[in-house]
Order: structure tokens, then sequence, then C-alpha cells
């Protein structure tokens, strides 16, 4: 055993400075024979049988290339994205989540591809996903798809109550108090779900952070986020949802499933946990967006979904885009967006799947859709979110000014940590 | 009598704050998904069901994370054990220069932030060609594993008395064979034990097999499919615990075989100094 | 470490124990190096090595982008400054000396208790407890942590429910994990659970072998139970004590997986010990360079703190 770390050791020594990280083109195969290409996904973003599809669909269209769908999990997922840029033989496409894009953009590690989008249909991409893929006027992230969070509700709980689904938020806190009592939440609403936050707070005309010259000053101590933060203190008090803790733990759509909940706020894909948990439940989920200050438009919606990314050192930039182009293109978008109530990347696609009730109450959200503040360091404020922390301290009392300006100084140092 | 009655009490005691924990997890593993999520919590669930189980048995991979981490620990433990057990004899029972620096090296070793060294270890496994090995995986948890194992083993050494060691060189034994006849055998029940510390900790080591087995999917490891069970939606609890039973059961199956032999072997080197 | 190869101070070591074989320097000349060689290698090599790297790091400018780049900038001292001088790695130090003290003075006193409680049982009760000890123990820690955190959940979670049932009304829906010496409280809990099966076996252990007889004169001449532990077993024990709470020392002051799980270090700062913190720089705010000053110095630090064992140690070592 000690040889071998002495062999790589002298190996190192002879070869450190040529190897330090470039691009390999070290698998070029030999022709005739097909290139492998490897895909990350993430967990959830589409079924087996999606995939399956798309493999086959797409070796049969270029047999050039074979193909691999490796699905990612989400623990640990930065350092491995990481980890795959900075390695010689990396993946040749990576799914990467909105909010994340825009680090990778700016290490270095990614393709630029600003040349393809036009081909790629660019001009009426979702701006929530082409905007945090583009650096300095280049394009490195493709957008991939988007979702964005509804309200549902139990139908058969609102009729019991006499109540519609309403239109602005007064109404909306009136229906909730009316379906908040004899062993009815109102709304399920854990404490710490940020997303909802950040859309009351853009309704307000506010924001998470604002950029001021080249500095980053996190915004939540402004009177726009304070009054959206009280909307969702009133808001939360109307059911039990626990203040210290988000929409994962517990799974938010396990809680609904015991069939005390009138409502919930997610993305219509949640549904389906809902009625999988508790079959009784089938047929008695409805949605509507999340209502806004006023009945002309929706209330304000944080804009998730993904953006597809193709790591610099693959040695197989050709055969990546391909596949880009194939996930990004009408006929996978509209697959991919029925199969699984996304919103399609570009909004000449958004009529595919106007007959699904869960994806239309998206779509109207959607024209409200919002972006986290474009910063590479963006997720470092997730990674220690002290947004979550705000709003517990907000939910459990505390002063929110004072919670607010400790939540703000957070937010400015992460944004102003130096590339 | 008073004495004994309170004695037994705070022993009940004990006995329920180490093992609630550890009932709650397995019974949560095996209750209704309603039941897990209820606002009044049973103690004993009203139907026990294996779905979880079944959930987490179907995970993709199941065999191979298995296979992996039964591989990447056992041979790290067992490559440590090898490396530790020279080392320990030289330091219970030679004299030589640098013997107390090699002691305190060993020491300062043990206080590793493993995690501080995730990135330099990726850019030493990336510029060697070893990502995506389970080699380099195992080279890493050897190293975790190894001052502990030092350390022990030394003691457990030092308890085996030096006399008997002497008398079979008397007999003509040289000291290899003196120690491969005589001292081995006593010391086996201490190579056991300290196999296991090690084995656990390359059991549960979560950072270096996320950054480390970058694209080979086959080469995952235990501790990513625990943590598989969480999608975007929130974590499966129920599937989660069920994981956890049975990721814990390999190390509490040697446990039980070797508890006792544990305990004493440490404690025999130690009180002797 | 190059202090490996540095001769002892001298005069150091005598010849041999009494007990060991004459002649046995003679013979030992190139035995002893033989034998460390591939600890040797292997430290310099998975250790020894990526210490080095990281230094080497923690005098650079290296972001993400220089690590998936390469060509990062010789930094100077910038980053051991930047440190330093920040207010917050302190407030982190003294929390985590806190944290660390906390945890193995409780571990420790638990530990003695049960191991004096153990010795003292019937065989069937001893039995019982041993083996809850021994399942504690085997339970891997990322599935204790996660079950931890589901007991203490607010509105689902057992703790509070079972608090609730005991009358403590304002437990309903308590919200443990918003408030930061709670959540601190939750994770002392934690690894303490986690850590007394060891410390508490090992020196139940280490009190069977204390010989009876002695005990039997304490008990003629009239000592106490009390007086008993203070003059037979702890004397007797001494080294096994030190050598538990040095290793219960590196364990807890290094203790990550447990906080992260649960807490990242929340709220606020609350939770936050040196690894979380050196984790949340590199790992998340991907200052790789800053990370590495950070645990170079916790490096430091703990080797500080366990500077007066290393040199009890050696003494002992020179007595003998």
């Amino acid at each position: 055993m000690p040889l071998r770390p002495a062999a790589g050791l002298l190996a190192l020594a002879l070869t450190l400075p040529a190897l330090a990280a470039c691009g390999s083109d070290s698998s070029g195969a030999s022709p005739g024979e097909p290139q492998n290409l490897t895909v990350w996904l993430m967990k959830d973003t589409a079924t087996d049988e999606f995939v399956a599809d798309f493999e086959a669909e797409f070796e049969r269209d270029h047999p050039e290339y074979t193909l691999t769908i490796q699905i990612q999990e989400w623990d640990g997922i930065t350092e491995k994205v990481t980890g795959a840029l900075a390695s010689t033989d990396p993946p040749d496409v990576i799914e990467v989540g909105n909010t994340q894009v825009a680090q990778y953009a700016a290490s270095g590690g990614v393709s630029d591809l600003s040349e393809k989008v036009d081909e790629l249909g660019g001009e009426d991409w979702l701006p929530g996903l082409a905007e945090p893929g583009a650096v300095d006027g280049r394009q490195y992230g493709i957008p991939f798809y988007a979702a964005n969070r509804v309200v549902i509700y139990r139908t058969d709980l609102f009729e019991a109550r006499g109540v519609t689904p309403p239109r602005t938020r007064d109404e909306w806190l009136a229906a909730t108090a009316r379906l908040n009592q004899g062993g009815v939440q109102g709304i399920y609403l854990p404490g710490q779900n940020w997303y909802v936050l950040a859309g009351f707070v853009w309704d307000e005309g506010g924001d998470l952070a604002v950029r001021d010259g080249q500095e980053w000053r996190g915004a939540l101590g402004t009177p726009e986020a304070l009054a959206g933060a009280d909307f969702y203190r009133r808001l939360q008090a109307l059911g039990k949802g626990p203040k210290d803790s988000d929409e994962a733990k517990p799974q938010q759509t396990d809680v609904v499933a015991r069939g005390d909940v009138a409502q919930f706020i997610a993305v219509p894909g949640a549904a389906k946990l809902v009625t999988a948990a508790n079959p009784e439940l089938e047929g008695k989920l409805g949605f509507f967006p999340i209502p806004g200050k006023t009945p002309d438009e929706p209330g304000a919606v944080f804009t998730g979904g993904s953006d597809l990314v193709v790591p610099a050192a693959s040695g197989r930039q050709d055969g990546a885009y391909a596949v880009v182009a194939a996930l990004a293109g009408e006929r996978w978008q509209v697959e991919l967006a029925r199969t699984m109530n996304y919103v399609p990347n570009r909004t000449s696609l958004a009529d595919a799947v106007q007959d699904d009730p869960g994806a239309a109450a998206m779509a109207e959200g959607a024209a409200n859709g919002h972006a986290t503040p474009n910063s590479p360091n963006w997720t470092a404020v997730e990674a220690r979110n002290p947004i979550k922390e705000f709003l517990t301290k907000v939910l459990t009392g505390a002063d929110p000014e004072a919670a607010a300006d400790e939540a703000d100084a957070v937010i400015a140092a992460a944004l102003n940590t130096a590339e | 009598m008073t004495g004994r009655l309170i004695r037994n009490l705070s022993a009940l005691f004990v006995f329920v704050v180490s093992v609630f924990p550890v009932y709650w997890m397995v019974l949560t593993a095996f209750k209704p998904a309603r039941e897990i999520q209820a606002e009044t919590p049973t103690f004993w669930p009203s139907a026990l069901t294996v779905e979880h189980f079944a959930t987490a048995v179907r995970a993709q991979g199941f065999w191979s994370f298995w296979r992996n981490s039964l591989l990447v620990a056992g041979s790290a433990v067992l490559l440590s054990l090898v490396v530790a057990l020279l080392a320990a004899y030289a330091v219970a029972r030679l004299r030589w220069r640098g013997r107390r620096g090699f002691i305190l090296m060993v020491f300062v070793a043990q206080m590793t932030p493993w995690e501080a060294l995730l990135i330099p270890m990726y850019v030493i496994a990336r510029d060697t060609g070893m990502l995506d090995t389970l080699a380099m995986l195992t080279l890493v948890y050897f190293m975790i594993t190894l001052p502990f194992t030092i350390v022990t083993l030394r003691n457990f050494l030092a308890a085996v008395p030096v006399e008997l060691e002497e008398a079979a060189q008397v007999d003509g034994c040289d000291r290899p064979a003196a120690f491969r006849r005589v001292v081995l055998p006593l010391l086996a029940p201490g190579l056991l034990a300290t196999s296991l510390f090690g084995f656990i900790t390359a059991w549960n080591e979560f950072a270096f097999a996320n950054l480390l087995i970058i694209k080979d999917q086959d080469d995952r490891t235990l501790p990513v499919w625990l943590s598989s069970f969480s999608n975007t939606f929130g974590t499966d609890w129920g599937a989660t615990m069920a994981a956890s039973t049975l990721f814990m059961l390999p190390v509490l199956a040697i446990f039980l075989v070797l508890q006792g032999k544990v305990t004493a072997g440490i404690t025999g080197g130690a009180v002797k100094g | 470490m190059v202090l490996t190869h540095q001769a002892p101070p001298a005069g150091a070591p005598p010849a041999a124990r009494p007990s060991s074989a004459p002649g046995q320097r003679r013979r030992g000349a190139l035995w002893p190096y033989l034998l460390v060689a591939p600890t040797l290698l292997a430290t310099a090599y998975l250790l020894v090595y990526p210490l080095l790297r990281n230094v080497i790091i923690s005098f650079q400018h290296f972001g993400m982008g220089e690590l998936i780049r390469g060509g990062a900038a010789f930094a100077g001292l910038d980053n051991y400054t930047a440190v330093l001088t920040d207010p917050e790695f302190w407030s982190v130090v003294r929390r985590t000396a806190l944290f660390t003290a906390t945890n193995v003075v409780l571990i420790m006193v638990l530990s003695t208790v049960v191991a004096l409680l153990v010795v003292r049982l019937g065989r069937a009760m001893r039995l019982l407890v041993l083996g809850g000890l021994v399942l504690t123990w085997a339970t891997p820690m990322i599935a204790a942590t996660t079950v931890f955190e589901w007991m203490f959940q607010s509105q689902l979670g057992v703790v509070n429910w079972v608090l609730v049932e005991l009358g403590f009304e304002q437990f309903r829906g308590h919200t443990w994990f918003a408030d930061g010496p709670q959540t601190f409280g939750i994770l002392v809990v934690l690894i303490v659970w986690q850590s007394v099966p060891f410390a508490a076996l090992t020196l139940y252990a280490a009190m069977t072998t204390v010989p009876h007889e002695l005990y039997e004169a304490a008990r003629i001449d009239g000592a106490s139970g009390g007086r008993a532990f203070r003059s037979i077993t702890f004397p007797i024990l001494r080294p096994m004590f030190g050598l538990v709470t040095c290793l219960e020392v590196i364990w807890v002051g290094k203790a990550f997986v447990q906080i992260w799980v649960i807490s990242e270090g929340g709220p606020g700062r609350a939770t936050t010990t040196l690894p979380v913190y050196a984790y949340q720089i590199a790992q998340s705010l991907h200052r790789y360079d800053l990370g590495a000053v950070v645990s170079m110095l916790m490096v430091l630090l703990l080797a500080l703190a366990l500077l007066f064992y290393f040199r009890h140690m050696f003494r002992e070592e020179a007595r003998t």
C-alpha cells in the first residue's frame, strides 16, 4: 500500500503544473464508436419514464452518442457540482437550480453558449431562468423549466364553509379565518417558507436585497419588507404550521394528507404527493394563484426552476450541446411540462399546459414572477439562510425591525464576499 | 434494601434514556405514514407496516451501496489494523529515538478536522487521477481511523505481559515468530474491538463520499443512500428511519458479538499505562 | 510532521522499562523505524501533504474560480489578518470552548456515575444497562441525529407531547430550534447521549480491574463510598480518565455532523462552533482560503487545549 501513494506523489510532483484543471480532450473516441455522454438531472426533475424515453429517442436521433442520465440527490449538491466542474472528466450536461447557476457561470468552469441563444429560441425565454444564467451579457445557463407556487386547497372544505377562492389578500385572510375552526387548519404555512415571504415582499414593492453601486444591502429592514413579513405573520397564525421549521420538515404534503388542512402553498406537483399519501383526497384538491393586493394582479411569486450548463472541461462539447438543444427544445419541453406540471422555458410554449388546472393557476401567477437577487453569492445567503431565522423571530414575537437588521447584516456580508 | 431499589431504579432510568431514541427510530420505521404525522404520538403502533423498508430497499443501486460501503469500510479497517499494529508494537515494546515525537504526531493526527481537508484532498485525488475510485475513499478512511487504531492497539499491546514474549524467545523463536505465536492470539480481541471503531467511522462518512465519487454512480456508498429520501418537497421520515435501522444493523451485529472484548481490551492497556 | 525525527531531549527515555528484554536496544537499532515506516509514509501522503496543501491555500486567494480554473494568486497574510481581526471568529472560538467544556464535563461526570452504578448492579440489571449503552453506541451518528431532530419538532415532536402530557402546557407547539440557547442545549444532550456509552463502558471495564481487596480494606477502615472513590478508584484509574477525557475533548471539539444536520450553526450564530464555521466559509461562501485558515487555527487551538495532557503523558512516559 505505501507504494501507491509514493508513486502518486512522484507523478504529482512531475505533472502538477500541467494538470492545473484545464479542460481535457482525453475522451476522443475512435471514429465509428459512439461517444458516451453523461447528463445530471436532479431528483424529481422528471419521471423515470421521461428519462427512459428521452434517452432512447436521443440515441436514435444521434447514433454517434450513447446517453447516460444520472439522477442527483439534493444533499451536498453544491459541493458535488463544484467538484464536477473542477474535475478533468466531468459530466457533459448538468442541471442546476436557477438561484445557483450564477455562481457557476461566474466561476469560469462553464461553457459560454451565447452564440447558440438564437438557435435555442432565446428571445422568449422566461427571464427568471435566462437572467441568472447570464453574466456580463454572456449566456452560460440555458433555461430548462420553471415552476412557481400556487395555493392548493381542499374544494370540499371550501364548499362546506361556503368559501370561494379569494382574489385579494384581504379576501384571503377572511376566507382562511373562516376555514380555521372546528379542528380544521385554515392554512398550513410553516414558519420558514421564505419563498412565500419573498412574494409578499415583492407585492409591497420591496426586495430581499438591493444593489447600491458595487455594494449589496439586505433589504428586509425596509418598510415594504416589514409589511410583507407582517402579512406572513397574520396568515401563518391561521393554522398550526411550525414556526421554527420549513416546508420540508416535516414534509408538508404529508401533513396535508392527514386531512385537516384547508390550504397550503406549494408548486402544483405537490398535490400528487398528497393524494398518493392519502387517496381519499383524490379529486378534492383545487388550485388558485396566490392572491395579490388587488384583484387585477395575482400575488408576486418566486420563479423557481432550473438551467442547464455544460462544464467547460467536458471533452464532448458538441454532444453536450446536442443534449441541451434537445432538452430545451419544443418537443421535450412540452413533454416535460405536461408530465411534471412545469412552466416550459419559453413563454410561447405556455399553451401546452393550459388544460391542467394546477398548471393554469401557476401560469396565471407566473405573470408576476420574480427572481432572487442576481448575484453569484446568492447561494451563500441561502446556505445560511438568515431570512428563515428572521421569519421565525417575527413569528415568535421578537421585534421585527431588530430581527431584520440582523438578517440584513448577514445578507450583506454574504453578498459582498469578494469572488 | 432501599439502596438497592434506588440503584435499580436509576439503572432503569439510564436504560430508558439511552434506548428511547433508538426505539423511536425503529418504531417510526414500522409505523404507517399517517401515524408518523399524527399529532398524538403512539408509543406502540396500531398496525405495523414494512412499506418504509420496501421504499428503502427499492432505492436504485441499493445493493451496490451496501457492497461499496462494506468494501470501503472493511478494507480501510483492515489496512489500518495492519499498519497500526506495526507502529503500536514499535511504540509499546521498543525504545528508539523519536518515539515521543511519533506519539505526539499520532495524537495531533487524531485532531485533524477532516471536513477542512475536503478541498485539498479533492485536488490531490483529481491531480493523481484518483477521483471516482473507491481506492481513494478507502485511503482517506484508512487515514481517518489510523491514529485512533494506533493509540488503542498500543494500549492493548501494553497489556500483554512482555514476559510471555520473552519466554517464547528463550524457547528459540525469533522476535516476529514470538509475536505471531504468543502476542497475536492474545491481541485478537483487541484487534477486533479496535476495528469496530474504525468501521463505524468509515461506515458513517458522507462528505468525502459525496465529493470524491463524482461521476461513477456505481461507486456511491450508504450514507449517500441515507440522504436520498429527501426530495424537493421534504424528507420521507418513515423511509429515512427504515433506512437508518437497516444501516445500523451490521454495526449492531458486530457490537453484540464483540462487546465484552471491546471494553475489556481498551481498559486492560490503559490502566497499566 | 518534522517532529518525528527530532531527537528527544537529552537524557530522555531511560534505557528500557524494567520489564523489557535485555539487549533490546542493540538489536532494535533499525526495527522500530521499519515498523513505523508505513504509518509515517501514509501520514505523509494522506495527512501531512493535504495539510500542506491546505496551508498553501490559506496563503492564496482561493475561491470556486481558482478551484475550477487553477492559477490561485499568492495572498500573503491577508487571509490570516481577515480571520484574526474578525470579532466573529473570536466569538466562535469562545463558543467552541464553552461547547466543548460543557459536553466533556457532562460526559465525564455522567459516565463515571453510570460506570459506578453498573459496578454495583445485580447481573440482570447490569446486562440491561450495558445492553442499552451498546445499542446507543452502535447507532450511526447520522441516524441518531435525525431521530433527535424529529423528536424535538415543534408540532409533531414526541418531546413536546410528553411535556404537555406532564402538565407543562407552555410546551404545546414549543419552538425549540427558534431559540439559540435551547438549540445549543439540544445539541449538548445529543452529543452527551452519543458519547456517554463509550466513556461509561470504558470506565466500567476499567473499574472492574481494580482489585476487590482494596475496597474490602477500605470498608474495614470505615471509608464511605465517596471516600473509596476518591482514594482508591480515581487514583488507580487516573490514566484512563486522562485518556478518555482527552479523546472526548478531541471528538467534541471536532463535532460537525450533528450540528450541521440539526441547526447548520444557527439560529443566528448560536451553535456555530469552529468546524461548522470553517465549513460554512469554505463550502457555502466558497472561500476555501479563509476556510483553510480557520481549520489550521483550529488544530492549533485544540493542540493548545491538550498541551497540559500531553505534558502529563510524556512525564508518565518518562517515568516508566
